[in-house]
């Protein structure tokens, strides 16, 4: 069993990464923007499952620190001209010290105290924008990455090329979480969340492991934040509104929180209900306030029936079944 | 054991996802996107739900209400005008998505009225309407940007611009305040500083600026506001900002028995929208107001005529406000423009048609429209009125004294624009 690297492969990331650039080259235009939502998605639930479902610390500001990278990146692009991929640094060092400088404060609370003070940030911060005029105010910055290069050829659009770099930049990522996960940091994590009292008697310093978990987590979400402005072109503050946040976390409980296996289920959902209310919509021939309202009743009513269900997410839900049929036999 | 189930799973939901994505075949091109020989597509967004809807929600009902009245008298050479409409609360993440829906699955064949500076520059700069050469026809703003036909080289304004406004908010101030303490009350944004070049060009000296970020408007805030420009004892305070912002001012002083001489811009000035929020018809009284179409409650002019009637027909009950009737009046001159890009309109001739007769199209406004080949500039200017005691807008003394100007240096001056008569039916000729 210990031959066995602990450490997750990097093939199946690199087969993945193939088998998107392939369905990248055969989906339309409007697919292949959607794919580039979902992996902003996936990365800044992913953010929300290391926090919460890890290490056991709720944030309801995650839109805040995605709204701390898109500047980041948008401010380091267009002032300094960084390079695309530099300022997608800038932007994950930048909400990572935003985390550090959060957690440190956050590893002094516990449960709605906590989720108070970040519920706080997402409201207030993204506001901050409009006291400075290098950030633009309301109207925000454009965020223009540039054209695909013209080696690419002329009929590849402008999404395919955000898909690219989103999907990348996203397959990094979660290969990199994943191995954080795997090693003495999850472990530690988990051990902290199960019962901080007997993680602390086998020697483990939770207050820097929770703020650990902070500054990653945050740092995912300043890369969510910088691919998202990516693909609106512009970093402002009404693209994070409290709402984006609360969506996140939806999508993290649809995905099963305490899993990092699931977060295509959370992502896909939230980019795929818009369009499913749409087609139910016009199936029933809906007034307009139907049409309208239907996609927040659904997201609503999925969460409902999530927790009632499958309390730990469809992935776990399956895994204890499975772990309970091997048991049987 | 556990490690191949969980990448059994990676495995099963990422084919899941693909699957979803893959699912859909696209749909077979017309001669033009949005263009079949029955139908016209046409697209909108706009918040609908959410606290930036107020008021704003009735505009894609008015359109449809005039679209389906033009449908039932013919339509557009035969072709049905159908128009599709999504929400995107306001958020610019969302109208990037709904547009994108709009363009690439529903296939429109121009967008029509997006609502909001920010929203219409996100699209711009993601969706880039322009570069898909897909025209974006009078937009819900008065951002005087947007008439920049290198920046934007398919949008078309329609509202007269934020620097007109305050140009001719200057000349009246001049003309009936001289020697009176002025506040201002505007939004940090494009928004406001659009009015605060106008009021430069104009020469207005404020007494006192107030400026509130967007979002951040409520009685709490407004109380702050009315500290300020007592502190500074401005006579004539002017509000230059959205509904939600002119609301809770006005509601705010009425309960603070704050009284001085209002002046309210048109993007927040809309008296049922205002008096929705329980601000009291008798705190607009006397106020100064501005809007470039006619007073929704004239029912002797021949637009606000048909068009309340109409919309009546379609939403019985619904008051017809300024929102509506500029809805109904936009969708007026769409028409308009999709006729005269001839028997099969293309994107390219409904560009064209407006460059070359956009001046010229019927409409409600009682400014005249500036497009022309090198400029997609529309409504040029306002007229000046007073709410009456029911808290409408009203022209002083029943004539409409109206200026025009333009988003640069131009003087203003009264307006000798006259309206031609309404084409008969109130459809495109």
């Amino acid at each position: 069993m210990h031959k066995r690297h602990n450490s997750s492969h990097i093939i199946p990331f690199i087969l993945g990464g193939v088998v998107l650039y392939f369905i990248s080259g055969i989906v339309d235009e409007l697919r292949v923007y959607q794919g580039a939502s979902i992996a902003v998605y996936v990365v800044a639930i992913s953010s929300i499952i290391l926090l919460t479902g890890y290490s056991g610390q709720v944030s309801l500001g995650n839109g805040a620190l995605m709204a701390v990278g898109a500047y980041a990146a948008a401010v380091s692009h267009i002032t300094w001209h960084f390079p695309i991929v530099l300022s997608f640094f800038v932007a994950v060092l930048a909400a990572a010290l935003g985390g550090a400088l959060l957690g440190a404060a956050a590893a002094r609370l516990t449960g709605p105290y906590l989720a108070g003070t970040t519920l706080a940030l997402a409201i207030g911060l993204p506001s901050l924008a409009n006291q400075f005029s290098i950030l633009g105010g309301e109207q925000g910055l454009l965020f223009d990455v540039g054209f695909p290069p013209l080696s690419l050829g002329e009929s590849f659009t402008q999404y395919k090329w955000f898909f690219w770099i989103a999907a990348l930049a996203t397959l990094i990522m979660m290969w990199l979480l994943q191995n954080i996960l795997r090693s003495r940091y999850g472990r530690t994590w988990r051990a902290g969340r199960g019962n901080e009292v007997a993680a602390q008697l086998s020697g483990i310093n939770t207050g820097r492991s929770k703020i650990l978990a902070f500054t990653l987590s945050a740092g995912l979400a300043g890369l969510a934040g910088a691919m998202l402005s990516m693909t609106i072109g512009t970093v402002s503050p009404s693209a994070f509104p409290l709402a984006l946040s609360f969506s996140l976390l939806t999508g993290a409980v649809l995905s099963g929180i305490t899993t990092l296996g699931g977060v295509m289920i959370g992502a896909v959902t939230l980019v795929a209900i818009p369009e499913v209310a749409d087609v139910l919509a016009h199936r029933l021939g809906s007034s307009e306030s139907v049409t309208t309202n239907l996609p927040g009743l659904m997201v609503s009513a999925l969460l409902i029936v999530t927790v009632l269900f499958v309390p730990n997410g469809p992935v776990e839900q399956h895994r204890a079944r499975a772990a309970k049929k091997l048991a049987q036999k | 054991m556990k490690a191949m189930n969980r990448r059994k799973l990676i495995t099963a939901s990422a084919v899941l996802a693909i699957v979803g994505l893959a699912a859909t075949a696209i749909p077979a091109q017309a001669a033009e996107v949005g263009v079949s020989s029955t139908e016209i597509k046409l697209g909108m967004t706009l918040p609908m739900t959410g606290t930036a809807s107020l008021g704003y929600n009735k505009i894609p009902g008015a359109a449809k209400a005039y679209f389906d009245y033009l449908n039932a008298n013919g339509g557009i050479n035969g072709r049905k005008v159908t128009l599709v409409v999504k929400d995107d609360r306001y958020v610019p993440t969302e109208a990037v998505s709904k547009t994108n829906e709009l363009i690439l699955k529903d296939k429109v064949m121009a967008l029509m009225a997006p609502l909001g500076t920010a929203n219409v520059k996100a699209v711009a700069s993601s969706v880039n309407p322009a570069r898909r050469g897909v025209p974006v026809l009078f937009v819900n703003t008065g951002f005087s940007g947007f008439a920049d036909t290198k920046k934007y080289p398919t949008t078309y304004t329609v509202l007269p611009s934020y620097v007109m406004e305050a140009k001719i908010m200057g000349q009246y101030i001049k003309e009936n305040f001289a020697g009176k303490k002025i506040g201002l009350l505007y939004q940090d944004d494009d928004f406001g500083t659009d009015a605060l070049a106008g009021f430069k060009t104009a020469g207005v000296d404020f007494a006192v600026k107030v400026a509130y970020a967007s979002g951040s408007q409520g009685a709490a805030a407004a109380a702050g506001w009315i500290t300020k420009f007592k502190a500074a004892e401005a006579d004539v305070v002017i509000l230059f900002g959205v509904s939600s912002a002119t609301s809770a001012m006005l509601g705010t002083a009425a309960q603070l028995k704050y009284a001085p001489q209002w002046m309210l811009g048109s993007v927040g000035g809309d008296a049922t929208t205002i008096k929705l929020t329980g601000v009291p018809a008798g705190v607009l009284y006397n106020a100064i107001g501005f809007s470039p179409v006619p007073a929704t409650t004239d029912m002797k002019d021949e637009y606000v005529k048909l068009f309340s009637d109409i919309y009546a027909k379609a939403f019985p009950g619904s008051a017809f406000d300024l929102n509506v009737l500029l809805g109904m009046n936009t969708a007026f001159m769409t028409a308009q423009a999709l006729k005269a890009a001839g028997q099969n309109p293309t994107r390219k001739s409904l560009m064209a048609a407006i460059d070359s007769k956009g001046a010229t199209f019927a409409n409600s406004a009682l400014v005249p429209a500036g497009y022309s080949a090198t400029s997609h500039v529309g409504l040029t200017g306002y007229w000046v009125g007073k709410y009456s005691p029911t808290g409408d807008l009203a022209p002083v003394g029943g004539t409409y004294v109206a200026y025009t100007t333009d988003s640069g240096a131009g003087a203003v001056v009264k307006s000798t624009y006259k309206r031609p008569a309404m084409p008969a039916k109130g459809l495109p000729n």
